[in-house]
């Protein structure tokens, strides 16, 4: 791959017009060794290349595993899946904004910030290690959220209902959702849980104990939105009342404080906050029919 | 594990809609009420201490509406707040845009509007009946007196910079945090949904806020600067006033001479200052 260096040097970068913006860059990296442990600042310095994503600029470090007084370290670990931005796996926070790295592009980093990049891992989940967090929990919010259609059966169900091309354009957006945390990092209303395993506890004792713990957690805006996906669904629809009891469930929408950054910070550019909003209007009809019509 | 939780999980989605409900109904509804009464004071003394009369025409019923319409609503809406914050970690400095620095201003001004009105209440009515108790917290308490409304309060207003400012900035900090309340209600409870009704939303919010602004400077610059405190003449006018209408209300058995006693400044029925 150093060869590139050579061969992108000379032509104008696509991004920002520049040729050159520096010759070296710094990047500041917050590390952590394991679950639970104290975290740490460390500096690495790479050379500059035109046109580097922030994974390219990870992949670099991680050859050279060493920090900028020349000491060698382990290599920063971080994750990364589809590099097109449509898993979420490389989310981090870059130069102090939640963003996927794979799209995150370097030249306009460094006009941003001149010489230097910042990268943390997400504040919400537990670190794992390094840039590497336990999205656990975010997962765990759509299974509460019954976030899915259940059509698995032994019958033919035959055909679903027609939508209306309308109900799919409203729809469409809501399904490019790809769980990568950007509206739950930024949300002042997520607050991270990260428990420690009890010596000698068991497996199902502890993964019992994490999901109460996660389950009692807000359940954040991504999960709001699916119930708003799957309660349009005309299929998903017959499922709609179970999914509401779980919104009016200890985390579910009530616990939205309306600072809506989640709907400035996703990058498939979801309706959050439109969910959001139908999810109170939801919540509130539900609730009446389920006091009044019991 | 469900039946484990404790109340506040349990009952979590009913107490927040409650919650969200009392900010507007009756605390906010109450607030504009009280603040357009106050206002009154421009009008002149007769007008506001003919308002304090018909509050406090309830008589005995005066307390159990202050307790169930505004005491515990206030107490509800404030202590369960707290509950609230404390779930909450704000981070408008990371990501200071409109809607998070609002969301944050909640908050505070919930914070403010709380200390300010647990405050207000102790500086104007003591918190508790019972004169040893008065005299001991003179004259930091209690300094309000019902039937010489107007000249007490415009002194309690003016007792000092600090008092003045104090009320400016919980006032201010108490519409703020209506005003923002009645943007969220519309979200919480799922009237406006889409970015453009809550832009619209918006609008009509931060008109309600201007205009209930305005009624609250006004009552509070009535009381700060309207009255004249510092001149005797203008005061002893406003007494001579206070003590007219209290004494209609004592001639047509309105009032006990025990209950003018109660409720008037110094302790003494009809004052004479």
């Amino acid at each position: 791959m150093a060869h590139q260096s050579g061969h992108g040097h000379g032509h104008a970068s696509v991004a920002t017009g520049h040729r050159k913006l520096a010759d070296w860059i710094d990047v500041r990296v917050l590390r952590q060794d394991g679950p639970g442990q104290a975290s740490y600042w460390e500096r690495h310095r790479i050379p500059y290349e035109p046109e580097m994503n922030v994974i390219s600029v990870l992949q670099r470090m991680a050859a050279q595993a060493k920090t900028v007084d020349g000491r060698a370290v382990a290599p920063v670990a971080w994750e990364c899946n589809c590099l097109e931005e449509v898993c979420g796996a490389c989310t981090m926070v870059i130069n102090g904004r939640v963003r996927q790295s794979c799209s995150a592009l370097v030249d306009r980093l460094l006009r941003e910030n001149p010489g230097e990049i910042e990268l943390q891992p997400m504040g919400k989940f537990p670190v794992v290690r390094d840039l590497v967090v336990d999205r656990g929990r975010l997962f765990r919010a759509l299974e509460r959220m019954k976030a899915w259609i259940p059509v698995d059966g032994y019958f033919d169900m035959g055909q679903g209902l027609r939508q209306s091309q309308s109900a799919q354009e409203e729809m469409y957006p809501l399904s490019e959702c790809m769980s990568c945390g950007c509206c739950l990092e930024a949300c002042p209303q997520y607050t991270k849980i990260e428990l420690a395993r009890a010596e000698g506890e068991t497996d199902e004792a502890w993964q019992a104990r994490v999901r109460e713990a996660y389950d009692l957690g807000f359940a954040g805006a991504h999960a709001i939105s699916q119930v708003m996906l799957f309660n349009a669904h005309p299929t998903g629809r017959n499922n709609a009342s179970e999914r509401l009891d779980a919104l009016t469930d200890p985390g579910g929408i009530q616990d939205c404080g309306n600072a809506q950054n989640c709907v400035a910070v996703c990058p498939k550019r979801i309706p959050l906050t439109t969910s959001i909003g139908r999810a109170g209007r939801a919540a509130t009809l539900h609730s009446f029919r389920s006091f009044f019509d019991r | 594990m469900e039946t484990n939780r404790p109340f506040l999980v349990r009952h979590e989605f009913l107490l927040r809609r409650l919650h969200s409900l009392s900010g507007l109904v009756p605390v906010g509804a109450y607030m504009v009420i009280h603040l357009l009464a106050n206002a009154s004071i421009w009008n002149g003394p007769a007008t506001y201490q003919s308002a304090v009369h018909q509050i406090h025409s309830l008589g005995r019923a005066l307390i159990v509406v202050e307790w169930v319409f505004i005491f515990l609503p206030i107490l509800f809406h404030g202590l369960y707040g707290l509950v609230i914050i404390r779930e909450s970690q704000p981070n408008s400095g990371a990501y200071p845009l409109v809607g998070n620095i609002r969301y944050t201003l909640q908050r505070a001004t919930g914070m403010i509007a709380l200390l300010f009105i647990v405050w207000h209440v102790f500086h104007m009515h003591g918190w508790f009946h019972g004169e040893a108790w008065r005299e001991l917290i003179d004259p930091w308490g209690a300094q309000f007196a019902p039937y010489n409304a107007a000249s007490t309060a415009a002194e309690a207003v003016q007792q000092s910079t600090l008092v003045t400012l104090l009320y400016a900035v919980g006032i201010t900090a108490c519409v703020f945090h209506l005003a923002n309340g009645v943007w969220t209600i519309g979200i919480t409870w799922g009237v406006w949904t889409t970015p453009g009704a809550q832009r619209r939303a918006n609008y009509v919010a931060g008109a309600i806020g201007l205009g209930v602004l305005a009624v609250g400077l006004a009552a509070w610059a009535g009381f700060a600067f309207g009255v004249r405190t510092s001149d005797p003449e203008a005061m002893d006018a406003i007494r001579a006033i206070e003590r007219r209408l209290l004494q209609e209300k004592i001639d047509s058995g309105l009032i006990t001479e025990e209950q003018a006693s109660e409720k008037s400044a110094h302790f003494g029925a009809p004052t004479d200052r």
